[in-house]
Parts: structure tokens; sequence; C-alpha cells
């Protein structure tokens, strides 16, 4: 079983509009922008690739904590799509993130996240007693997104502590010092959020080969592996084997949704090693899974086949040292 | 059908030491009936419902009268209330844990809600560990397709 930790749940909210004004700074009016299609859909990094694996058939317990009318909400979606849902119920109310598509310019979409509700230390009791009984069921744990207010910038370390004692592998599927602050602990595999600061502590990550020297610096301080994104269509693993370079030759053009690429990245990775794959090859399919769930509007392509497709698009590159 | 077709997969419980309050705050956030009842190996120890609570709160008398007309007010349950809050649930739980398996079939499970007169029952794996519930809604909805 697979169990995924999101602290931070959201409401994910997408529309989809024709065009934006070309400045929302200052306007002498209100500004009114019609929207002819809309989805809403729990999410959260966890939580999505608890979705994207619950829908492949992998068994997975989604953890975090719910507040309020949208954690209802959350939790009525969850439970819909099958998803073995174990939540810590607090006050306050989940956030809505809200992300608004111009059609032919999926490639940049327009991203409004709030802030979600504090944790209070008798919570996070509550839920640290949770994901250890948890723990004894899983076989791999991610911790996924952003920290909730409240919660210790220590938390994600704690959690990976707590996973190792256990004998459970794993992923950190975060940004950020809270990402940062687990490497020291060895996570079987880090995939950083990149997407505010292309930075990794001191480290840029702008660049390949930026992206493969911080690669193979988290790899030295205890990671056995290293999972970077730059844009959907390049990814670079680093482990103590080596350095693997994966690419997709596939025009920007042909995305409509990049919100849950990633999430389907570490997912579809998740389901190729639970099915026995190496590593190196369990990142091609995850790989493919971004891709495939990038070329759909829906937030996750759940589509094994579309996903088997793209796997004809991801070629892999062991790049040599030096 | 299967239990394991139709069940919530919410894992939704409270520990034996989980104060009365916070179940009550629980049952009130989660807006289910009753809650399973937990031990440190996640096996179902007991299960707490709206119902227990009352009795724990009502004079022992109101239970055989079945009505609280009588009473002067509900102060004297705020009262109680109040002081079984602090309280672990385990005092409080109803140990004889009628329960499903995902592999018993609708008809079995929808006579042990009617027998039982429960509007939601655990559903245990073989380790008696809690894997989901079966509310009476669901069947119903499950019966309406």
């Amino acid at each position: 079983m697979i169990l995924t930790v999101t602290l931070n749940p959201t409401l994910d909210k997408f529309y989809w509009v024709d065009e934006l004004p070309l400045s929302l700074d200052k306007p002498e009016e209100a500004v009114l922008i019609r929207s002819d299609r809309s989805l809403t859909s729990a999410g959260g990094k966890g939580i999505n690739v608890s979705t994207f694996l619950s829908c492949h058939g992998v068994e997975t317990v989604a953890l975090g904590f719910l507040a309020g009318h949208t954690g209802q909400i959350i939790l009525q979606d969850l439970l819909s799509r099958g998803i073995t849902a174990n939540f810590v119920w607090m006050p306050g109310e989940n956030r809505t993130n809200v992300t608004v598509i111009v059609r032919g310019r999926e490639y940049h979409p327009l991203l409004i996240h709030e802030e979600g509700p504090p944790v209070s230390e008798e919570a996070m009791g509550i839920f640290l007693r949770k994901y250890e009984r948890m723990l004894r069921r899983a076989e791999y744990v991610v911790l996924g997104g952003s920290l909730a207010p409240g919660c210790s910038p220590d938390c994600y370390r704690t959690l990976v502590q707590h996973a190792h004692r256990a004998g459970v592998r794993v992923i950190v599927h975060a940004g950020g010092d809270a990402l940062m602050r687990t490497i020291g602990e060895g996570p079987f595999l880090v995939k950083p959020d990149v997407r505010e600061d292309l930075q990794l502590g001191a480290l840029p990550v702008s660049t390949p080969g930026e992206i493969v020297r911080a690669g193979q610096w988290m790899v030295a301080q205890g990671v056995e592996a290293s999972l970077i994104s730059h844009h959907v269509t390049g990814d670079v693993l680093a482990t103590r084997d080596g350095v693997w370079e994966l690419e997709a030759r596939v025009p920007l053009a042909t995305f409509k949704n990049l919100v849950g690429a990633d999430d389907a990245l570490v997912g579809g990775l998740l389901s190729a090693l639970i099915r026995g794959e190496e590593l190196v090859e369990a990142a091609r399919y995850g790989m493919a899974a971004a891709l495939a769930t990038a070329e759909v509007e829906e937030k996750l392509c759940l589509d094994a086949g579309a996903i088997r497709r793209e796997l004809g698009h991801v070629t892999i590159r062991r790049r040599s040292e030096g | 059908m299967k239990v394991r077709e139709f069940m919530r997969c919410d894992l939704t419980s409270v520990e034996l030491d989980t104060t009365v309050s916070h179940v009550i705050y629980l049952l009130h956030q989660s807006g289910l009936a009753s809650l399973p009842v937990v031990d440190e190996d996640g096996r179902v120890m007991g299960v707490i419902s709206e119902r227990d609570l009352i009795r724990a709160v009502l004079p022992g008398y109101v239970d055989m009268l079945q009505s609280v007309a009588f009473l002067p007010s509900l102060d004297q349950l705020s009262r109680r209330l109040h002081e079984i809050g602090p309280r672990p649930v385990a005092e409080f739980m109803m140990e004889d844990v009628v329960a499903a398996r995902p592999d018993d079939n609708d008809l079995h499970v929808a006579d042990l809600m009617i027998r039982k007169g429960l509007k939601q029952i655990p559903v245990l794996d073989d380790q008696k560990r809690l894997v989901g519930v079966v509310r009476r809604i669901d069947l119903l909805h499950r019966l309406r397709r």
C-alpha cells in the first residue's frame, strides 16, 4: 500500500477562458471574465498522487488535514473516486486554488493559491498517531506539497524519520526548506518542486547542467535518487549509479493543463515500481504519465492506454561522467 | 454485490483515549453517525455513536421511559456533557462491535443493520483493522441504481 500525506489539501478549481485582459492592474471598471468550462477536484500533491494510483489499481491511503465545508467537498470527491481517506478534522476551512487557463496559451496559466488553515499542535499530535499506525501497512509514503501554516519547518524531516523507523521508503514531492531539511535523512527519492524558485538551497536549477549538479549533490548528501524536471519535456534522474536524462519530443502546443503533470510523474513512477520495474524504467513511465496528463484538460490522465502511447515519445540517455 | 463494491473507504476513527469532547466535534465535522474506536495497531476495539453519548448523559430512567418530555430543560444534559467531556471514549463505547467484511454480500449487511437498528457499520479486514464503513444511505443509494 502507498500512503500519501497532504498537509495542506486544496479544492482545485480550473476555469478555461478565451482571453484575459491585457492588464489586470488598475482597471477603470470591474473586470468580468466569462468561462465556458470549469472543473473542480480534490487536490494537493499527495492527494493527486493517490488519485492517480487508485485509478490505476494501486492500493493507496490519503492522509492529511481537512477543515470546514471545503474539507467536506474534498472528502466527498476522494470517496467518490474510491480513494481510501484517513484525515484529521480541524477547525477552519481548507484552501481553494484557482487556475485560469487561456486557450492557446495553456503553457502559462494564471494561478491563485490560498494559504490554507493553520494546523494546531493538538491536530498534529492526532495526525502523527494516525501516520504511525498507517505506516505499518505501507510500502512507500509520499510526502506531497507545501506545509500548512502552523507546521514546523522540520515536519517532513520528522515524518521521514518515522517512516524509516517503520522500514518504509519515502518520496519527498515538495519544495523549499521543507524538502531541504529531509535530505540528510536519506529519503528514497526526492522530486523537488521548483516552480516558484529555480533554486535548491544554494544551488540554481535553471539549466540541465545545473539540474544535474543539484541532483548529484542531493545524492551525495544521502538521498537514494533525485528526479528534477525542467519544463514538462525534460527530467533528470540522479542516483549513486549515475545520471539519466529523460526527454520527450512533444510540441508545447499539445499541452492543455500542466497542473497535475508533476503529480502524475510521481504516481506513474510509483505504479511502475510497484509492478516491479527498475527505477530508470519507472521514471520513464512516470514521464509518460506526466506527458499524457499535460495533454488532457482534466488535472490527471487516468487512461493507462494514453500513457502507454506516450512511452514511445520518451527517450533516456545515460549521461557520461564529467 | 460485495461490501467492498459500495463501502465508503473513509477511515475516520478515534483512539481509546480520545476525549468525549473531541468525539462530539468529530461526529459533527465528519457528518458520520458513529466512529470506530481503534487501538495502537489500528484494530477496531469498539464503536462510539451519537446514541451512546446521549445515553451517557441522560438519567437512566429516561432510557426506560423512551422520552425526555418530562425533563424541565436540557441544562442538566449540558452539565453532564461538560462533566464527561474530558473523559476517554473507551468508557462509553460499545465494545460488542457489529461489523462487516469486504467480501460479505449486501443482503447480509442490510440484515445486520435492520436487526441491530444501526445507521452505519464498520468494515474490517481479517486482522480486525478498519478498511471502510457502510451507511444505510450507501445501501439505499446502491439499491436505487
